[in-house]
This record gives C-alpha cells, structure tokens and sequence, in this order.
C-alpha cells in the first residue's frame, strides 16, 4: 500500500514526531508508515484521515491504483 | 532502543518490572547455589529454595505479557509479538530437534529443561536482528 504522508505532513511543517504526537504513537511508526514498511490497522487509518482532515482513500492507495 | 521507544509509558513500565524481577532472580539463583548441595534430597527446604527462581521466571513471562497488553503502539507492539515469534520458533526447533537426538542417542549430552527459558531470550535478541533487517526497526530490549 502506498500512502501520501510525506507529502501531507510536509505541507502542514510537520515534523514526524509533530505527526507521532498527533496521532498518538511514536515516531517510528510514523516513520514505518511513511516509507511503506508497515500498514496500519484500520483504526489508526481512520485517525490519520481525521488528523490531515481528509478521506483515508486521499491518503492511502493500493500499490496498483499508484 | 530509541529514544521514542524510551518515552513510551508501557516500556517504561517494563524495565521498572524488569529490573526488580531480574535482581530477585540473581539473588534467589545465588541463594539456592549457595545453600543447596549438589546431591541435595528433594526434601520441602530443597524444592522451597528451587522454586524461587522459577518464580523470578515467572515474573518476567509476566511482564513481557503486560507489555504487550500495554503497549498501545500497535507499530512497537508488532515488533515485539515478531520477536517473541522468532524466539518461539527457534526454541521450539532446537529443543524438538535435540529431544529427538537424546531419546534415539544416549551419548548424546542431555540438555536440563532449565535452558529453555534463556534459550528463548536469545531468540528475543535474535528476532530483534531478524526485525532490524527485515523492517529497519529492532523493537526493545525486551
């Protein structure tokens, strides 16, 4: 799965750990999302969406629809 | 471990279990070494004094328990479950392997149940390297 969170973050100055704060979880796991080595659960994607206040399918997309 | 691991409460949490469990351990081992002659009856004193280090085991299988239960990084969580995966794995592996070995070899050395338990802590630093190589991220020092 590929997701926009760099961008995103970037676009709002975000460090990860700004993001990790935001979201609750540290900031490897930001890290490991970001750069596509782990997916998170269903949960965590919502609060992704809810913190960039978008829909989780403007940030995250199957590696075929990339 | 890094320094956003270090900042998570329930591996804080950990390593405040961990320590205490581990001196107790140390210190129930030295105890029974100490007190215990080899050729010891298994009288109440013997299995009394035995017994406190298998809780000081215990003890750990506890808090590496609540860590897990704890742990509501589901990324670091995930690290830990792989490690402890690993080390499963791989003690179940060797101790089948060599218990098949000693039950068809008698001259093959017998290996005390009592190694099982630092046997799967080796695979614990062993499936850290296997998380580091495979996802760049170790996990604890659990």
């Amino acid at each position: 799965m590929k997701n926009r969170l760099r961008v995103l973050r970037a676009e709002r100055e975000w460090s990860q750990q700004d993001l990790a704060e935001r979201l609750g979880v540290s900031r490897q796991s930001v890290n490991a999302i970001e750069t596509g080595r782990y997916d998170p659960s269903l949960p965590l994607a919502f609060r992704i969406a809810e913190v960039f206040g978008l829909p989780i399918e403007a940030i995250f997309q199957r590696d075929s629809e990339a | 471990m890094a320094l956003s691991q270090a900042r998570n409460p329930a591996i804080r949490r950990y390593f405040k279990r961990f320590v205490p469990i581990t001196v107790a351990y140390l210190a129930s081992i030295g105890l029974a070494t100490w007190i215990i002659p080899d050729d010891a009856p298994a009288n109440a004193v013997t299995i009394g004094l035995a017994i406190l280090p298998g809780l000081a085991v215990l003890g750990w299988i506890w808090a590496m328990g609540r860590l897990l239960v704890e742990l509501d990084d589901e990324y670091l969580r995930m690290l830990e479950v792989r490690k402890m995966l690993v080390a499963t794995g791989i003690t179940l592996a060797l101790t089948s392997v060599w218990g098949i070995l000693e039950l068809y070899s008698p001259e093959v050395p017998r290996l005390p149940v009592f190694f099982v338990f630092p046997l799967w802590c080796i695979g614990l630093a062993l499936g850290q390297l296997f998380n580091r190589f495979t996802i760049g991220d170790g996990g604890t020092c659990a």
